[in-house]
């Protein structure tokens, strides 16, 4: 009997080590760039297009009128040129002249009307369509009355004109979104539902294949209006574990990943990454909501207390390494193009007189319900501010929920204070604050603190609607006072994010803004992984 | 599905295009008329075909857990039969403590330590994908881990209990070669526990290894069904667990049926008694 084990043994050990050895070649597509998504972009159809990872792909398969430089600043991509009329309500683009599809064919003014008004039809379920709410005609269009959208006007081939009801000033802006990207009318028609998986643009880069949770593969489109990527091509792997992505990156089989939070310290510290490590300034905003439509947050005092009790900037540096940028306010410091001011200066740390205005009150042992997404780092955070809220004298209960579930609840209004984030759609300070304290925009369109001040309404409105730069500066200064002032929110920081790429990729810049990158820069030198 | 800042007559057109607008009963007949036509219907989040994702994902699945069983079935029962045979020995206690181990010891750190073992340090598989034999050797050993485990220790208990049956003793009185007792006497008869412990198995792995296939970005059933969980894709959900279902029960019937090869005592209800 034991010959017959230890036979048996020492088959096993040498089919094990033979399967090890005849499996250590490599396979890498030679000039491709290798990316990382954590998970499987829902659909590649920019007019469906809600995450980040798709929104990423979808910048290098298509382009829009205009697109956003390094430094913010609206610039042409299929237009060469527009004019904006002296009311601001009208937009004239003109047209690149042998802009094309990567099939070939020249776009033109009416794929323009075309891939717009589809964004606005019923049919194409559109979530995005809110970006096109202030041109002409766009409402009646929308519900079935017209045929077509009489604000967006085709003047010949290379001329398009937009119409809007009032001047609204981060129009432009907007058109550098996902949603506003030209699509090609024979595809999308001839393939149906299934151009959300097998799309075609104008991009300097094609779908090659999708294998849905596996990889996107796109080939670099030689006939290219923009001029030529210097890449052949780019792989994003679709990988869901953090720690697999990072082990995948040290082996070389990932070129550029955007590093996990729980792998900065470790990756900072490597004298072998450190220099491969950019941070990304982020167009966002860290905040602790506040329920204002209910007691007991509906009272300004209270929520002066919360903000006194909780000392941000020490838990930026140190359960948050330093990662981000202290907020002065709601809107990024990118985009306050108005400067700092000392009168719109944040609530500071001041626990003495938190715990004084709760006693003063008879708030003493207020119970107040915190939400939080059962990410660790969230958990994490909201203990923290529990802490000090305690010091106050206030007792907060956390609750963890599931994301879909932490969505729903705090867009009912649930809790008396969550922890959320605000992203930037387009670079304009009015992105933060629109959505975000305007009361026509209660609930689930991103005002969840239920924030009701009519003045703030009537400073955010007239800032869309003025024309003139510093006459806009000057309205949204206003407007953040007086939300600083009312504190419905804790303002945390700006997250910076930190991306680390292989010494061999060169040219790579983060941007701000996820559809930023067009990909036309980067490239790879020879090199051995 | 439409985003956050969605009309309210988007939103009911949705409802009433997957019929949420209709009572509890009503969904549920018409998901049944749906399944029976053979169709799981169109994720709410990709808007792609359920069964026909499912059709791509299973045989990936079968793959991993073939694999698995191949590691563990052999590796199992031969340290099944070496603590058995060598009970009270140090190679029984060296294999026994191992066992316990790989019991013990969660998925995913074994795979964690699995992949920063073979693939960080040593270079030798890659961490993650899904393809052939090379994507395939680490889930399938992190899968295999704790099946073997449980394999072995069952495989020495039975075996030993065997062993000291009278039947064997009469064999080993026949005179008869140790090697054949321990291959037609022994293990022939201690198979039905071992049996019983390799369907089971077999048929969670078919459904679906989920840590194992999300560690390794191995593109199964396991995985699949974890997405469409986070992404509240019921049809994801409802087609995944109805096809791990059915595939659990097949195999279990499959084990059940081979009991009675492995041992003719046991019948099937209808035969004569």
């Amino acid at each position: 009997m034991p010959r017959l084990t230890i036979l048996l043994f020492r088959i096993l050990c040498f089919v094990l080590l033979f399967a090890f050895v005849s499996c250590s070649a490599r396979n890498r597509l030679d000039d491709y760039l290798y990316c990382r998504l954590n998970s499987n972009p829902a659909t590649l159809d920019p007019a469906l297009i809600t995450d980040v990872q798709a929104s990423v792909i979808a910048a290098k398969l298509f382009n829009g009128l205009v697109k956003l430089d390094d430094r913010l600043n609206v610039v042409s991509d299929i237009a060469e040129r527009w004019e904006v009329s002296k009311d601001g309500r009208t937009y004239r683009f003109y047209l690149k002249k042998g802009f094309l599809f990567s099939t070939g064919r020249e776009v033109t003014a009416q794929d323009l009307k075309y891939s717009f008004e589809r964004i606005l039809k019923h049919a194409t379920k559109a979530p995005n369509a809110w970006i096109f709410d202030n041109v002409a005609g766009a409402k009646s269009f929308r519900e079935g009355r017209t045929g077509g959208v009489e604000g967006f006007g085709v003047i010949n081939h290379y001329e398009f004109e937009i119409n809007l009801t009032l001047p609204f000033s981060p129009f432009l802006k907007m058109l550098t979104m996902t949603p506003a990207y030209v699509v090609p009318r024979e595809i999308v028609e001839a393939r149906g539902a299934d151009f959300a998986s097998n799309p075609s643009g104008t991009g300097p880069y094609f779908l090659d294949s999708w294998m849905p949770n596996q990889q996107v593969v796109l080939k670099r489109n030689d006939r290219y209006s923009g001029g030529a990527a210097r890449l052949k091509g780019i792989v994003f792997r679709i990988i869901t574990e953090d720690l697999t992505a990072l082990t995948e990156f040290e082996l070389g089989n990932i070129d550029i990943l955007l590093v996990p939070s729980s792998a900065y310290q470790k990756l900072k510290n490597d004298a072998k990454w450190n220099p491969y490590i950019e941070s990304i300034q982020g167009l966002n905003t860290y905040y602790l909501g506040l329920n204002t439509s209910r007691p007991p947050l509906d009272a300004p005092v209270l929520r002066k207390a919360i903000s006194l009790a909780v000392d941000r900037k020490k838990i930026l540096e140190t359960f948050y390494e330093g990662r981000g940028r202290l907020a002065e306010g709601p809107v990024p410091d990118l985009l306050r193009t108005w400067g700092s001011d000392k009168n719109t200066k944040v609530i500071d740390y001041n626990p003495a007189m938190a715990r004084q205005i709760v006693k003063e009150h008879g708030l003493t042992g207020t119970r107040l319900t915190l939400y939080v997404a059962a990410d660790q780092d969230a958990v994490d955070l909201a203990e923290i501010i529990q802490g000090y809220l305690a010091d106050a004298g206030l007792t907060v209960i956390i609750r963890q929920l599931e994301w879909s579930a932490y969505k729903s609840a705090i867009n009912r209004g649930e809790p008396d204070m969550f922890w959320l984030s605000w992203w930037a759609d387009y670079p304009d300070a009015e992105n933060f604050l629109f959505p975000l304290f305007d009361s026509a925009n209660l609930g689930p369109a991103g005002n969840r603190t239920r924030y009701v001040n009519r003045d703030v309404d009537h400073l955010i409105e007239q800032g869309q609607h003025s024309v003139e730069q510093r006459q806009r500066d000057r309205i949204y200064q206003k407007a953040e006072e007086k939300i600083i002032s009312d504190a419905p929110w804790v303002f945390f920081w700006h997250k910076t994010d930190y991306v680390i790429r292989q010494p061999w990729v060169s040219g790579f810049k983060g941007y701000p803004i996820y559809n930023m990158d067009k990909g036309m820069d980067v490239q790879l030198r020879k090199h051995n992984h | 599905m439409v985003g956050e800042r969605a009309t309210p007559e988007t939103i009911e057109s949705i409802r009433k295009e997957i019929g949420a607008d209709k009572g509890f009963a009503a969904q549920y007949l018409g998901y049944l008329k749906l399944i029976v036509s053979g169709n799981f219907g169109r994720s709410y989040y990709s808007n792609r075909d359920v069964l026909s994702d499912i059709a791509a994902k299973l045989p990936n699945t079968i793959k991993l857990a073939f694999a698995a069983m191949a590691i563990a079935v052999p590796c199992g029962m031969t340290a099944g039969m070496i603590m058995a045979y060598r009970k009270g020995r140090l190679s029984e206690r060296l294999f026994s403590m191992i066992s316990i181990g790989g019991l013990s010891l969660p998925v995913f750190w074994v795979g964690l330590m699995a992949m920063l073992i073979f693939s960080l340090q040593l270079k030798l598989l890659p961490p993650s994908g899904t393809g052939g034999l090379r994507f395939l050797i680490l889930p399938a050993f992190v899968l295999a881990v704790p099946a073997l485990s449980s394999l072995a220790r069952v495989a020495a208990a039975t075996i030993e209990e065997t062993m000291g049956l009278p039947y064997v003793r009469t064999a080993k009185a026949k005179g008869l070669v140790p090697m054949k007792i321990a291959a037609v006497h022994v293990l022939k008869n201690a198979l039905i526990p071992i049996v019983t412990i390799i369907g089971l198995d077999f048929g969670s792995y078919l459904s679906g290894a989920v840590v194992t296939e999300t560690i390794f970005g191995w593109d199964g059933i396991g995985r699949f069904t974890m997405e469409g969980i986070i992404m509240r894709d019921y049809p994801v959900i409802m087609g995944c667990i109805i096809t791990c279902t059915a595939v659990f029960v097949i195999v279990n019937m499959l084990t059940d049926i081979l009991y009675h090869y492995l041992d003719p005592r046991i019948r099937f209800h209808g035969q004569d008694r």
